[in-house]
């Protein structure tokens, strides 16, 4: 008979991470996914013959070390090749260039200012403090702070206990990181303004906010994560695309006994007596389960797959409040060549890391403006990758991929479709690139423009958001992804949340799997 | 020469609130203020002869009805006007609404405009006081110390961590997830109607440097409900402007026992062996005392009056970093009549306009309004809060006439062209100019102003930065990192010198909260010998 312990719902890297760990404790696993392909949006597509892409998300950074290691993952072939640096190029024609090298990144910021160079370091040191502050917290379930359990209690208890054993400054600086502005927070730090503008964007990617928006300061800290980790850099690129690293856990679950199916959409969840009894298929097939996991985003999972009626007033009200708001597209370019960039000509090693178009603070600031009223930034934040230099297997001799993360491109458009306004939107990024890299039209084959509108309907992304719903401190841990319902279990019995919508959220992280999966396991035994 | 045990540099009104209260316990208690006046930011002075106003801030309702009553201040001579209506909000080309006092008329007044809104109000009106009342205790307290809690710390948090745990789950989950929101986001879960939402959302962002939808704004309505227990917040005058408060705490000070002298600028606050042991003026004098309370803000405090040698590097680096850039500016008009509004009716018009108006039809004219301040420059279509006090209180203003007293927002302080000197009186005629498009013959009826720029609150009303609430109100500039952590139970890190301003907390508006507090701790102090 057709009946599984658990079936997991989407066959992103969090699904398949769950699947693993639950299937590796005895479960009988089954992951069905949509498409044809696995991992979500952390796919590699061969987009255009010979031109292989990650489609969506483009690097790994905060891949949890404990699940590479407990999965086995470089024996399945995941490999982490490093990207160099990040590079900036200014409006005047100077560059900012940063790479892993410290001393000379240090002799770099010195250029611009002899300040921030000291600065640099000991921001550098009071992050990796800070970091290690909150690197337990990612492995936890959230407790829920207005329940009386015991277990709930000394959990806040220990957070409270932990806090509170840091060194005052630190206090200040976890204080600061919770609830400052990237901008402002940095502002303490440096007086150079690139270096604040490229080091804030990563305080605003796949939020609805500005780097002047408060609570964005707290993203910076991840750059910082992946080196306390130790297991690699910070930021890296997977050998194959971003596809591998889901390759490589999808071979875990199977070695580890899981079933995986694609192109099998699923109409809804099968419920009994406000259980969940298994799933039925878009075909009609119905499969049973004693329980159901569900790695994609509370509205589809509830919305759609569940249905409101089945479901109490104040969750759905609470699903309803939950903010999606994606704000950022994706343009994939098959290149002839490589590009020339103005401020440094040549093909050097400036262009294997990633490419930062966020000159100046204002820049940044006034990109956000125009996405605040419903319209695509003219001139956005770009974060360049060309994969191809580090990992000559995804493009032909010669060739190159390039992958430009844009923002912002907000979901909610005040005038046109985004179908209206997908090739426009293409455009815009183009000539925002060519001002940098004049010689990048002639070099275009091919070009793939993802605006938010298709990250809902091609990848399943709710209103386009990357992370299953903003990172804001209200849609963070014990309130993710609705208040009460923190602990990957939801208002229907046996049916657990897995994805990126729950603690500790977006990112090609893997924590949120493998933490239901854990939470899981404990309800079971 | 008389010593004295305490003096407080700066007659705002907490000063003289924390003089009170330092008298009353039988401290020698001396107030030096700068101005001629006593007051600081709750003053009231003459536009022209024969209109006078609130300069500055022109509502009593935040003060803290515990002090009124601790110190006695009818007695003294206050007499609180307390209007039907406590605003109005106005929309160019939609109808106005009204809020009242009784949520039952207020609802009626919504349903006007939005039948789903009416609904709403109650629900959100009623949630937001559940969550003022747990919260208010927190004013009266002084932030527990982190790092080594005092009992009666752990106690008072305790109590609060109970209060927290009866809300009803629903307004616990609220509050934690409130907090941290953008509170444009607030009132669109409960509102459809973009003037109520504008209306509503204002008080989130008063005084900061910070838009509708800047995160955290929801705390600074949060924080408000706290002080007053209502979500949008009531008008109250005190007879005679606010002026007539500080009076009074004057008189009551002295009644207690304290000195005031006026005219008194402290240039310095000198430090031996790492404890403030004197002031000197401007004049050379010097005046010693046991301890020395500031109710100057605390970059003020900390980066002109003390030397840095007395202060660590890493406070005088934190303190640098106090957010304190002001965004809001004031015009006082002196009026010949009472301007006609708009789209308000003849009968209903004294009544409506008699608490507070509202200008700023929609959440994205703030966010606009904001933006521009972002980049440097004032706005030309900003936020306005106004009040027209003579309609309660008649003797501000010769017959028929009256004063109208107009917050503006945004107005940085620092500009990226030109200066506020040479600035001001074009800011001014664009004001005008909006408030005209509400009020049609206001031009023909304005008989003098007076403008004050965010240099003119930095030079004549000491605010550093010109920042009214003596800094940024955010989160981490809040309760135990108010003004910043270390320093936040209104002791600082030299022996003997204290804060007592606005920039500790619970912060800003006329609330009397931090002086109260700081008298409670430096009293303690005093008792266990530890000065």
């Amino acid at each position: 008979m057709n009946k599984y312990d658990v079936i997991v719902i989407g066959g992103g890297h969090n699904g398949l991470v769950n699947a693993a760990y639950l299937a590796r404790a005895g479960k009988k696993v089954l992951v069905v996914e949509r498409r044809h392909v696995l991992g979500g949006a952390a796919v590699t597509e061969e987009v255009f013959p010979g031109f292989k892409f990650s489609v969506c998300s483009y690097v790994v950074s905060l891949l949890r070390p404990e699940i590479i290691r407990e999965l086995e993952l470089p024996r399945h072939g995941l490999e982490i090749l490093p990207l160099d640096g990040t590079f900036t190029p200014m409006q005047n024609g100077d560059y900012l260039w940063r790479v892993n090298d410290h001393a000379r990144t240090r002799r770099e910021i010195a250029r611009h200012s002899r300040l921030d160079a000291e600065a640099y370091d000991e921001y550098g040191k009071a992050m990796i403090e800070m970091a290690h502050f909150v690197k337990p917290i990612m492995s936890m379930t959230p407790p829920d702070p207005t329940s009386l359990n015991p277990k709930g209690l000394s959990d806040l208890l220990f957070l409270a206990r932990r806090f509170q054993k840091l060194p005052d400054e630190d206090k200040y600086n976890q204080v600061q990181l919770m609830t400052m502005s990237a901008v402002d927070f940095l502002d303490q730090w440096f007086e150079t303004d690139v270096l604040k503008a490229t080091m804030s964007a990563s305080g605003i990617i796949g939020t609805f906010r500005g780097v002047r928006s408060p609570g964005t300061a707290y993203v910076l800290l991840h750059h910082y994560m992946g080196e306390i980790d130790g297991a690699f850099r910070s930021w890296g690129l997977s050998r194959g695309g971003t596809g591998a690293i889901s390759n490589a856990i999808a071979d875990a679950a199977r070695e580890a006994g899981v079933e995986i199916r694609t192109e099998a959409p699923i109409a809804r969840i099968l419920l009994k007596n406000a259980r969940a009894k298994g799933v039925v298929l878009a075909n009609g097939d119905e499969i049973y389960a004693d329980t159901v996991s569900s790695s994609v985003d509370p509205r589809l999972t509830f919305m759609k797959m569940v249905g409101e009626e089945h479901l109490p007033g104040d969750f759905v009200d609470d699903l309803k409040r939950y903010k999606f708001r994606g704000s950022s597209g994706k343009v994939n370019l098959a290149l002839d060549g490589l590009p020339d960039l103005k401020c440094l000509p040549g093909a050097g090693p400036h262009l294997r890391g990633a490419i930062s178009i966020s000159p100046s603070v204002e820049y940044m600031e006034r990109a956000y403006d125009e996405a605040k009223y419903g319209r695509f930034s003219r001139r956005p934040y770009i974060d360049i990758v060309i994969p191809s230099l580090t990992d000559p297997s995804v493009a032909p001799p010669g060739k190159h991929v390039m992958s430009c993360f844009v923002q912002y491109a907000p979901y909610n458009l005040k005038e046109g479709s985004w179908d209206e306004k997908r090739e426009e939107f293409g455009d815009t990024v183009i000539d925002t690139i060519a001002e940098h890299a004049p010689n990048i039209k002639d070099l275009i084959l091919h070009r793939q423009v993802l605006t938010p509108l298709d990250l809902e309907r091609d990848f399943g992304l709710s209103e386009g958001n990357i992370f299953q719903g903003e990172l804001t401190l209200e849609q963070l841990f014990f309130l993710r992804p609705a208040p009460g319902w923190a602990q990957y279990r939801t208002p229907i019995r046996n049916l657990y949340m897995c994805g990126s919508a729950t603690h500790p959220g977006g990112g090609i992280m893997g924590a949120p799997g493998r933490n239901a999966a854990l939470q899981m396991l404990k309800d079971l035994r | 020469m008389t010593r004295y045990d305490i003096i407080i540099v700066g007659g705002g009104h907490n000063g003289l609130v924390a003089a009170c209260y330092l008298a009353r316990a039988g401290l020698k208690t001396l107030v030096l203020e700068r101005r001629a006046l006593v007051g600081g930011g709750a003053v009231t002075e003459e536009i022209i002869p024969g209109f006078r106003c609130s300069t500055l801030a022109h509502s009593a309702a935040p003060f803290f009805p515990q002090i009124a009553k601790d110190l006695d201040l009818a007695k003294h001579g206050v007499e609180l006007l307390t209007p039907e209506a406590r605003v109005l909000a106005l929309a160019p080309d939609a109808p106005s609404i009204c809020i009242y006092d009784e949520t039952a008329r207020t609802v009626s007044e919504i349903e006007k405009v939005s039948a789903k809104d009416a609904k709403s109000y109650p629900e959100f009106a009623g949630s937001f006081s559940r969550i003022g009342r747990v919260l208010a205790p927190l004013l009266r307290m002084s932030p527990p110390a982190i790092d080594k809690p005092a009992l009666g710390e752990v106690w008072n948090l305790g109590k609060l961590g109970l209060s927290f745990r009866g809300l009803p789950k629903k307004d616990a989950y609220r509050l934690l997830r409130w907090g941290p929101m953008a509170v444009a986001d607030l009132v669109s879960e409960f509102f459809e109607t973009e003037l109520l939402r504008a209306t509503i959302a204002a008080r989130g962002i008063a005084g900061s440097f910070a838009g509708p939808w800047s995160a955290g704004t929801s705390t600074g309505l949060l924080w408000q409900a706290a002080m007053d227990g209502y979500a949008i917040g009531p008008a109250a005058f005190v007879k005679g402007g606010m002026g007539a408060l500080t009076q009074a705490l004057a008189k009551a000070a002295v009644s207690a026992g304290a000195e005031i002298k006026t005219e008194a600028k402290v240039e310095r606050i000198e430090a031996t062996e790492e404890k403030a042991s004197n002031v000197v003026l401007r004049t050379g004098q010097e005046i010693t005392a046991r301890a020395i309370a500031s109710n100057a803000d605390p970059r003020t405090t900390f980066l002109k009056l003390v030397d840095p040698v007395n202060l660590d590097p890493s406070f005088l680096s934190k303190i640098r970093n106090y957010r304190a850039a002001g965004s809001s500016a004031k015009i006082n008009l002196a009026l010949s009549g009472l301007p006609l509004f708009s789209g308000l009716n003849r009968i209903e018009t004294k009544a409506k306009l008699s608490g507070r108006i509202h200008l700023g039809p929609d959440i994205d004219y703030l966010e606009r309004a904001f933006d521009a301040a972002k980049y440097g420059d004032y706005s030309t279509a900003p936020y306005m809060d106004i009040t027209i006090p003579s309609l309660s209180d008649p003797s501000l203003a010769p017959t028929g006439a009256h004063v109208m007293s107009v917050y503006v927002q945004y107005a940085p302080y620092k500009l990226k062209e030109g200066d506020w000197n040479s600035r001001r009186e074009e800011f001014a005629d664009k004001v005008i100019d909006v408030l005209a498009g509400y009020a049609p013959n206001l031009n023909e009826l304005i008989a003098g102003r007076q403008v004050i720029t965010p240099l003119d609150l930095e030079e004549t009303y000491g605010l550093s930065g010109g920042h009214i609430h003596h800094g940024e109100q955010s989160l981490d500039q809040f309760f135990t990192f108010r003004p910043v952590l270390g320093c936040a139970q209104y002791r600082t890190p030299i022996k003997g010198l204290y804060l007592c301003g606005a920039g500790t907390h619970p912060g800003g508006g006329v609330t009397g909260g931090p002086g109260a507090n700081a008298a409670r701790e430096i009293i303690k102090d005093f008792k266990a010998s530890r000065i």
